[in-house]
């Protein structure tokens, strides 16, 4: 079994802040990249992680895109967003394609409800969805629609078990994706946990994938 | 004044202090609830559980709470103060009768039982499975009947407990500020006045620290004042009458100062609750023959519940919250022997008023009228074969009618075995808060509440004025509420094995249609969302409930009872049968949720256990051990998948035990000490409202004449 594990720390200056306090979110960027067999599993990819919260004790992040090849399981710097080298971007709940409204490429996407070892080929009668950003996405928004669900009591998003992304990545090929977990560790805090723990640990995804890189439908 | 010289003739002599009631002579026992009429335990044909007022004073029990979680199959819940589970349904589904008349004042359907008193209770009847058919709405589950004590000569009953707790450090200090402390005293005196029968009932209970906010880790000692007050006058009038007035009065003042952390902000706070309740149950009962009786029933009660929240950063700001409730009826009730048969046939009529700051405006009262009629023919088919039919309708002005039929039988082949068999139906009508609740919560999100009555009404307003980023499939759904329906069957079988053991076994399946859920319907422009109420699910619950009563000498008494229950939603069910439900594997990765995963409803043990053990030295003297199991519960969905499963936020399982003895000081004398939860059981996140271990000591005093009669 080949086992490959690429860890990457990367310091990026794309958030400015001058008025915010320092964000120490920009130290977290680290994320590690896991590839056992066909499956690939990336943990703890930071997606637009708060950096405060406004006068209403909302929080809110930088509004930044983390962009995301599942050709090559790497993170794509902010620069490459108007390329075909990204397949994912992530910020917070959003999740976009690189198609359209979103990118150059040729992406697509969309939710298969079922396990992701059940799901061995993409059906021929697929229909793939794009973005029409700010409107709709190819991968809904929205709680209970598409991957994850959120309960306004508990501030607490999780991820729905059995629900698979079905992606066409920039260049065409097939790709699925399961979200397993949106905060820092891979562990959803305890409903009773603190608003400031569940606020700086979210926005980290965590999920696995297999891409199928000759094109065909198979996985 | 002469009628009070009795009391000082009492000191004098000397009285036995406790009448022997033998726990192995129950089916003996004459209950009311089942039937409507006075009948033997051994004859009813469905599951009845018997507390009597003996059990309840050497439990140590103050409030209607603690005996009832002593009890097999019964499951007490945390929020919105205490309540109750029947059958594995919820504490909205069970009525609260005293004397046969419904207690009112629920907060999001629960009714506090800590707000009830035990004194001037005789007993407690608990009937399980649906009793529609014979008290209306909100029997679904079953009944709590609490039994006014009736007049039997003069006599004088004071008692004087004091308790303390720490939950923190284990035991508490007498006297000692840090401590949680607890003082309750009794006075019940029974007297007549120119052939009035007069007894009167005083209770007050100060306790510190029983109460613990939810999803808080913070202790908040609470000082709690309350204060019941009972009155009975009875009298006969003429050969053939008598006439009965049961007043009762409760008081609950609450006060607590606490500290809320929201986003690193701390906000203190400085809360009163006032809770007031009134009943007045006139009763004439006219019998004009021994075939033939009539019972005549008034019944008023009120509720009020205040509660002011100040925060003492802001003092301008200020949280109000009202909530009454009254309800009047009057009723009719003919008891008919007609050959063998015996026939209940009644008619009543029921208003009910409600008024709140939780609804649209606190001046605008909501209003609902109800008439019924409920008739019963129990009839031996042959010797040993008795058969009960009842049913009941009522008319709702503003929902459609319920009618609730029940069939009951109970076949004894010998005298040592019975069984039982009943299927019946029960309803709940919506309540005024599904109605017209019309709440947001400003602190935890934003989030907005309303009744199925002005949800539509307020969401298009929103809607028109560019409000509402978003409608819900389940706004669709919202229409006028339909009451919520259950079928129950309950098939038992008792059994004197020999003659020192005593067997009830019983199973239970309930099936509930349109049960009222809350829904998200909508969501706001800023993301906070909306919910409202809608007949959506069916649900059922099944279980085994045992008891055993064991009594190797008359030193000893030994008992144990169990339930096993299982509870489901019929679609969610289906789907996890058909594998189309997710939970997750330990490496986070998606897989098919098996049957064993499916836990069902929220809050509710699979199993519960209670054992208890009384040893009597000799007579007046006792020894009491209870203990009482649960076996862990779910709180909520935390795996996103939507239904409750075995990987959910959950509370462990735990056991309590509670202890008492007692001791005769002299004829008229007893001390009684106890401590009640000995393991210090607490759970702050999951039983906010469960005390810390309490160790307490009680001084009754007890005088009577009718054994000076004897």
């Amino acid at each position: 079994m080949k086992k490959v594990a690429i860890f990457f720390t990367a310091l990026i200056g794309l958030v400015a802040c001058e008025k915010n306090p320092p964000a120490k979110t920009t130290d977290l960027r680290a994320y590690a990249v896991e590839t056992v067999g066909k499956i690939t599993t990336v943990r703890n990819l930071p997606c637009d992680t708060i950096i405060g919260t406004n006068a209403q004790g909302q929080p809110y992040g930088a509004g930044k895109y983390s962009f995301f090849s599942l050709e090559t399981g790497q993170w794509i710097p902010n620069v490459d967003s108007n390329t075909n080298r990204w397949d994912l971007a992530f910020s917070g709940t959003i999740i976009r394609v690189n198609n359209q409204t979103s990118g150059p490429g040729f992406g697509g996407a969309f939710v298969y409800s079922g396990a992701f070892d059940a799901l061995t080929a993409v059906p021929t009668d697929s229909v793939f969805r794009v973005d029409n950003h700010p409107i709709s996405y190819a991968i809904t928004r929205g709680s209970g629609k598409a991957w994850y669900t959120y309960d306004g009591p508990t501030n607490l998003l999780t991820p729905i078990p059995g629900r698979t992304l079905v992606i066409k990545t920039a260049s065409g090929k097939y790709a699925k994706v399961e979200i397993l977990n949106y905060y820092r560790g891979g562990t959803t805090p305890s409903a009773t946990a603190a608003d400031s723990i569940k606020i700086r640990d979210q926005r980290f995804f965590h999920f696995r994938y297999t891409y199928q890189g000759n094109g065909s439908l198979q996985f | 004044m002469q009628r009070f010289c009795f009391l000082i003739s009492f000191l004098a002599l000397n009285l036995s202090l406790f009448a022997q009631a033998d726990s192995l002579r129950s089916l003996e026992e004459v209950v009311v609830t089942a039937t409507r009429q006075e009948r033997r335990m051994g004859n009813v044909a469905i599951p009845v559980q018997l507390i009597q007022k003996k059990q309840v004073l050497e439990a140590g029990s103050l409030r209607l709470r603690d005996i009832l979680q002593e009890q097999t199959g019964l499951q007490l819940t945390s929020s919105f103060g205490t309540g109750v589970q029947l059958q594995g349904l919820n504490p909205e589904h069970t009525l609260i009768l005293l004397d046969g008349q419904p207690l009112v004042g629920r907060t999001s359907g629960v009714l506090d039982l800590s707000r009830i008193s035990l004194i001037g209770i005789k007993r407690i009847e608990i009937v399980k499975g649906p009793s529609s058919s014979l008290y209306g709405s909100e029997a679904m589950a079953g009944v709590i009947n609490l039994i006014s004590e009736p007049f039997k000569g003069p006599s004088i009953e004071t008692s004087l407990r004091y308790g303390v707790a720490d939950p923190d450090r284990g035991w508490g200090v007498p006297f000692s500020k840090s401590s949680f402390q607890q003082l309750d005293a009794t006075v019940q005196t029974s007297f007549s006045v120119k052939k009035w029968n007069i007894i009167q009932s005083y209770n007050f209970l100060y306790t510190e620290g029983i109460s613990f906010r939810p999803y808080s880790t913070d202790r908040i000692p609470r000082p709690i004042h309350r204060l019941t007050h009972q009155t009975a006058f009875q009298k006969q009038i003429g050969e053939r009458g008598d006439f009965r007035l049961l007043f009762r009065f409760n008081q609950d003042q609450i006060k607590q100062e606490f500290s809320v952390r929201n986003n690193g902000l701390v906000i203190d706070s400085y809360g009163r609750e006032l809770n007031q309740e009134f009943n007045i149950q006139p009763t004439y009962t006219h019998r004009f023959s021994n075939r033939l009786r009539l019972h005549s029933r008034g019944y008023f009660t009120r509720y009020s519940g205040d509660q002011q929240l100040r925060f003492i950063q802001k003092p301008d700001s200020l949280y109000l919250d009202r909530f009454e409730q009254r309800l009047i009826r009057i009723e009719e009730q003919l008891d008919l022997k007609k050959g063998n048969a015996d026939f209940v046939i009644g008619a009543g009529l029921q208003w009910e008023q409600a008024w709140s700051t939780r609804y649209d405006a606190l001046t605008n009262r909501k209003q609902n009228e109800v008439v019924y009629a409920f008739a019963q023919w129990e009839q031996p088919l042959f010797e040993k074969l008795i058969s009960v039919i009842g049913f009941r309708y009522d008319e709702n002005r503003l929902f459609a009618g319920a009618f609730t039929p029940k069939w009951a039988l109970r076949f004894n082949p010998s005298s040592k075995l019975s069984f039982h068999a009943s299927v019946g139906q029960g309803f709940k009508a919506p309540d005024f808060r599904q109605l017209y609740l019309n709440f947001t919560n400003n602190a935890a999100g934003g989030y907005s509440v309303f009744g199925a009555q002005d949800a539509l009404r307020v969401i298009n307003q929103l809607q028109r004025n560019g409000q509402i980023a978003e409608l819900k499939n389940d706004f669709y759904l919202l229409q006028s509420l339909q009451p919520e329906q259950s079928t129950g069957i309950n098939l038992g079988v008792e059994w004197k094995g020999f003659q020192k053991m005593q067997t009830q076994f019983n199973v239970f399946r309930n099936d509930i249609e349109s049960l009222i859920d809350v829904r998200q319907v909508a969501t706001r422009v800023d993301g906070s969302q909306l919910f409202s109420y809608i007949n959506v699910n069916r649900a059922f619950t099944q279980g085994a409930e045992i008891n055993i009563s064991l009594q190797p000498s008359s030193q000893w008494n030994l008992q144990w009872g169990y339930q096993w229950l299982q509870t489901g939603d019929k679609e969610e069910w289906q789907r996890v049968k058909k594998g189309l439900e997710y939970i997750r594997d330990a490496s986070g990765a998606s897989v098919v949720m098996s049957r064993i995963d499916y836990v069902g409803l929220p809050n509710r043990s699979k199993h519960q256990a209670q054992f208890k053990l009384r040893y009597q030295p000799a007579e007046g003297s006792f020894l009491y051990l209870r203990l009482i199991y649960r076996s862990r519960w779910t709180i909520a969905n935390s795996n996103g998948n939507g239904v409750h499963d075995l990987q959910d936020e959950h509370a462990a399982g735990f056991v309590q035990a509670n202890i008492s003895g007692g001791v005769t000081l002299s004829s008229v004398l007893q001390l009684q000490a106890g401590i009640d939860n000995l393991f210090n059981y607490q759970d702050l996140n999951y039983m906010p409202n469960f005390q810390g271990r309490t160790v307490y000591l009680t001084l009754r005093h007890h005088i009577n004449q009718q054994k000076n009669r004897k």
